[in-house]
């Protein structure tokens, strides 16, 4: 999952327009952010596979994607919120599980319940549905971002440019098609 | 690990990065009409 993510993040601010945008986008990919030197340290492992889909494999992501990990990186990004109140550093701490949630789905059985952990979790729509599950996903942006806009519009206190959110999120779920390139 | 890894994973690190900051602005506030008397 890609762009659903920030569709998601998107969908926390229309639900509380005073929570900071740029809080909760960095919130719903914080597990990504973290994945990338994880990997490069060598804490995490990916492989390329072209023939499979989604063209690569997550080998090793239990420190930044299990569920006991992602309840932490949650529990501490909303804790670095908690000087703006106690709802805004629950819905950064939900942002940030957010990513969890929406990978479920998606990811191959992959993500583990902790570090080391035999059971993985994961329901493996971009295995069985190669191409579909770029459209399950869009379904999911179209809800995101359809409220959020929605919301912006009623409340008028964000959003002076909603159509183009809507559109740069679109754009970044249309440049990670699976015909074009892998996320 | 190699380069193909890496590469991915610096693109995961910046494609999560990178959109913040854009959509962040294009959700500001909208501008108030100014007042008049």
């Amino acid at each position: 999952v890609y762009a659903g993510h920030f569709a998601a993040g998107l969908a926390i601010k229309g639900r509380s327009p005073s929570t900071p945008t740029w809080g909760l986008l960095l919130g719903v990919g914080l597990l990504d952010v973290l994945f990338g030197p994880f990997v490069l340290l060598g804490i995490e492992r990916v492989s390329m596979t072209p023939a499979v889909s989604p063209g690569f494999s997550l080998d090793y992501i239990d420190w930044s994607h299990s569920l006991a990990t992602s309840l932490v990186w949650a529990g501490l990004y909303g804790a670095l919120w908690l000087g703006r109140g106690r709802r805004t550093a629950a819905l950064m701490a939900a942002a940030v599980f957010s990513h969890f949630l929406l990978d479920l789905p998606v990811h191959p059985a992959d993500m583990a319940l902790w570090p080391g952990s035999d059971v993985h979790l994961g329901f493996g729509l971009w295995r069985a549905l190669p191409d579909g599950w770029w459209f399950v996903e869009l379904g999911v942006i179209a809800a995101g971002v359809g409220y959020y806009w929605a919301r912006s519009r009623k409340i008028g206190s964000f959003g002076r440019r909603a159509w183009a959110v809507a559109t740069v999120v679109v754009l970044l779920h249309v440049m990670n098609a699976p015909w074009l390139a892998p996320m | 690990m190699d380069m193909s890894a890496t590469g991915f994973a610096v693109f995961a690190f910046a494609a999560f990065l990178i959109p913040v900051p854009l959509l962040a602005w294009l959700d500001r506030a909208p501008r108030q009409p100014p007042e008049t008397d």
